[in-house]
């Protein structure tokens, strides 16, 4: 006979993939609002967001009823800790998605800009990570866990990239005139989409800090270590 | 540090005659700490409790082997005296066991038992260990009424007091709280953390959460073998063996 505790954990792991899941397509969506200029798409995970909300609330939710009832103890203890920290990054990898949807929507209103490789470079790293991250607590691997760390410096590199593209556009678009404006304003709205996109990176990682207390119970915040698997 | 060691066992074995209830077991109990003993029924957590105050002897047909040291000394050296060794390691049972006299005499008994005779002497130290119990508010006005008039959880404390009594450096505790109601459980979990500072104290406990709430150190039986043992805080967050997290996370057989 399955107990009855064990019934509800499996609850809260699949409440939390199928958060994982929802975040994970906001944000494609988000990006592929940005880079095929569709307003449609954007307006979808704006709308979309609120499911995301809920399914937080039903994370703590269980996770406060199994600490209070079931007193958890040692890896199921560490699992429900993890877990409602992991839906609180992933609420936050969400905002981040409509943000970036709010802005592609003004973007769609208006030519568009050059195209800049390092944005597409972050998109790509910024959805890797959340990929690796949500996998790492799927499968419960440590090494996958805390590889995403390194990572994050890929993520950092081609913001930066963005930035000084856009500043650079932007000061050859002054002095000021009407158009040139413009530039001004698209280019800060872009700098906003690579500012989210690099939040993302962060907030992934620490869902592979969350997965490595939960699979190790180690808590490897803060710290620089590097982990020798050889 | 070697003067905070209260209890050694090395590779201790024991039997009930052809039955080997303990296996190999060596563990050190610390000075003025919480020691609890966990496992399922029958994993000998009773039986370990009981060789430490050599309890098991009055069990015909059993056998110690290994080495089991006392600040140092080999309790099961043919010239211990057993009487002394409980003076110094007193008990308390899992049902609150009271004599049928008043509670002044419960607690003064032990006193008298070791040649306490002046009335004074005898007094401050029944009303000491009743303090040290918890006690002695509620019961200072009718100390020599019948202990038997106590509740569950007083009786067990006057049960403590009266182990206290005598002074000894270790008490030991056999499942201490599981005939009582949350609210004299709770007092008696207050109570083994103000005693640590003066005892030592090993508890054995089929309750996991009273194991996590009370002791500094944990050690997890099964089938008379020692599993394993360490911090409490770490044994209930992250235990090192599958076995050990298979049992207090419930997924056990």
């Amino acid at each position: 006979m399955e107990r009855h505790f064990i019934k509800e954990l499996d609850d809260l792991k699949m409440t939390i993939l199928n958060m994982a899941a929802l975040t994970r397509r906001a944000l494609e969506k988000a990006t592929h609002s940005y880079l095929n200029r569709d307003d449609k798409l954007a307006q979808a995970v704006i709308k979309g967001d609120k499911e995301i909300n809920d399914l937080e609330l039903q994370v703590d939710s269980i996770s406060l009823k199994l600490l209070a009832l079931e007193q958890p103890m040692a890896g199921d203890l560490r699992f429900i800790i993890g877990t409602t920290k992991i839906s609180k990054e992933l609420e936050r990898i969400a905002d981040q998605a409509v943000n970036i949807a709010e802005r592609s929507l003004f973007l769609c209103q208006h030519p568009p800009l050059n195209h800049i490789p390092a944005m597409e470079r972050l998109m790509e790293i910024a959805d890797n990570m959340l990929d690796e991250a949500i996998s790492s607590f799927v499968n419960e691997n440590f090494k996958q866990a805390i590889k995403i760390r390194q990572m994050d410096d890929m993520a950092d590199q081609a913001t930066l990239e963005v930035l000084q593209t856009l500043i650079e556009y932007m000061v050859k678009s002054t002095p000021a005139t009407e158009k040139r404006i413009l530039n001004t304003r698209r280019s800060i709205q872009t700098i906003i989409i690579s500012r989210c996109l690099e939040r993302v990176g962060d907030l992934a990682t620490n869902i592979g800090e969350h997965v490595a207390f939960i699979v190790e119970g180690v808590n490897i915040k803060h710290q620089k270590i590097d982990f020798d698997f050889s | 540090m070697e003067n905070s060691q209260k209890f050694i066992t090395q590779h201790l074995n024991f039997y009930y005659g052809e039955f080997k209830a303990l296996e190999d077991i060596s563990i050190t109990i610390n000075q003025n700490q919480v020691s609890a003993l966990i496992g399922p029924s029958g994993c000998g957590k009773s039986t370990f409790l009981r060789c430490l105050n050599r309890m098991n002897d009055l069990i015909p047909g059993i056998r110690v082997e290994g080495m089991i040291r006392l600040d140092g000394e080999d309790i099961y050296a043919p010239k211990v005296d057993v009487v002394n060794l409980r003076r110094r390691v007193g008990m308390v049972f899992q049902k609150p066991n009271p004599f049928p006299k008043t509670i002044f005499e419960n607690v003064a008994y032990g006193l008298r038992v070791n040649g306490i005779k002046d009335k004074k002497a005898l007094k401050q130290r029944v009303e000491k260990s009743l303090k040290q119990a918890a006690l002695w508010d509620e019961v200072k006005d009718r100390i020599n009424e019948s202990a038997l008039g106590l509740s569950g959880g007083q009786q067990q404390r006057l049960c403590i007091a009266r182990a206290l009594a005598v002074e000894p450096d270790v008490v030991l505790m056999d499942e201490p709280a599981s005939a009582l109601d949350p609210i004299a459980t709770q007092k008696i979990e207050d109570l083994i953390h103000e005693l640590k500072e003066n005892f030592t104290i090993i508890i054995v406990t089929h309750n996991m959460q009273q194991a996590a709430r009370v002791s500094d150190i944990t050690a997890f039986f099964y089938m008379g073998k020692l599993i394993e043992t360490g911090e409490t805080e770490t044994l209930f967050t992250r235990p090192s063996l599958q076995q050990t997290e298979d049992y207090i996370t419930g997924r056990f057989g």
